[in-house]
């Protein structure tokens, strides 16, 4: 009976923790203006997965929260900036 | 060659045509252009209105225009515009000539907070206006633009540059209005450093030089026909998540005319913009 709860709490935690999402925090360089970055959000709304999308614009950094098990390879994000007219110099990830 | 007071008329009322936009995007400027695109799969939807006045006529337009970003460095759209055209005595009211155009953004440097940037662009005037109304809706032509823009953007200052190239058609009656050479220097300026989500405002400084050279009638320089002018536009850029306001007041500061001709009062242009 205990080898069974045990397993049971294992897999929940388990299951748990393969479905977080994903927190990409990217530096973004060329945003000059709100209106211009704009674009980086909608180019990123529209792809599956994405949850939100923040913008510090002072800083040249894009927050992308995926939703749990969605993850984007670096080379993904890099062309999804690329393409809303933007420059991604770095990114880190970290599991939410 | 002498040409009749009339004729003299139309051709200063379809000369507006010319100096009216040649093709609007996002936060470039007011009467000159900039190396701006829009985002790829993106659609920019724009209501421009613009009031000319001068001695001898007066000309309103309210233009859609719709742009689609084939790229992130490549746009292309339309502009359908609506006129009023009056002189002293004559109204005309109707669509003028539609405008077919695109822009490539070739060369881009991004660092942090700026963007530094190149484009060259395409537009082709339509010569479905009438140009049979007095005033003239249109020039009864299609007309080419070509140009050359670089734009350096950051957080606080703005610069653009620009040189176009109009080459006017010739209209049935073997009439050709004086191909226009444009050149723009704009300076901008953002009083308060910019956050994403809310409203910002850029002030805008636009020095536009317009070369026209003469008109002719079947081949035949009119003598009272181009030269040289230069404008001075104060604007301002205001701008709201995907929303845009923006607008520019022309006013003459140089001129030298050949002979005498219609003289522009200002030109005041706004447009509102939506990014979808």
């Amino acid at each position: 009976m205990k080898k069974h709860i045990i397993f049971a709490v294992l897999s929940l935690w388990t299951s748990a923790a393969l479905a977080t999402g994903t927190q990409y925090s990217m530096r973004v360089d060329g945003l000059a203006c709100p209106f211009c970055a704009y674009g980086i959000e909608k180019g990123f709304i529209k792809t599956e997965g994405v949850k939100s999308v923040d913008i510090d614009l002072k800083n040249g950094l894009v927050i992308v929260e995926t939703e749990d098990g969605k993850t984007f390879s670096e080379d993904q994000l890099k062309k999804i900036i690329n393409d809303t007219g933007f420059t991604m110099k770095s990114m880190t990830e970290k599991k939410r | 060659m002498k040409i009749r007071k009339g004729n003299k008329h139309n051709i200063g009322a379809v000369l507006f045509l010319t100096t009216a936009s040649t093709s609007i995007f996002a936060h470039d400027p007011n009467f000159g252009i900039g190396p701006h695109v829009l985002f790829k799969n993106g659609i920019e939807t724009a209501l421009e209105t613009q009031i000319n006045q001068s001695a001898a006529q007066n000309t309103n337009i309210i233009g859609y225009q719709m742009t689609y970003g084939i790229t992130g460095n490549w746009s292309a759209g339309a502009t359908l515009p609506y006129s009023e055209r009056k002189n002293d005595t004559q109204i005309s009211t109707g669509m003028s000539d539609i405008k077919l155009f695109t822009k490539y953004r070739f060369w881009r440097l991004d660092s942090l907070g700026v963007q530094e940037s190149a484009a060259i662009m395409f537009a082709a005037n339509l010569n479905n206006g009438d140009s049979t109304t007095k005033p003239p809706l249109g020039n009864g032509a299609n007309d080419l633009v070509t140009g050359l823009t670089y734009g350096y953007e950051s957080i606080k200052w703005y610069r653009w540059s620009s040189i176009r190239y109009r080459y006017n058609g010739e209209n049935n009656a073997g009439r050709r209005l004086g191909n226009k050479t444009l050149i723009d220097f704009v300076a901008g300026w953002r009083p308060v450093t910019p956050e994403y989500k809310k409203p910002d405002t850029v002030w805008l400084l636009e020095l536009n030089t317009e070369i026209t050279e003469n008109n002719t009638i079947n081949g035949n320089k009119v003598a009272t026909s181009g030269g040289v002018e230069s404008f001075i536009t104060p604007g301002i850029f205001w701008t709201y998540r995907n929303f845009a306001i923006k607008s520019g007041l022309q006013l003459p500061v140089y001129r030298n005319l050949n002979n005498a001709q219609n003289k522009s009062n200002f030109r005041l242009k706004t447009t509102f913009e939506w990014h979808m």
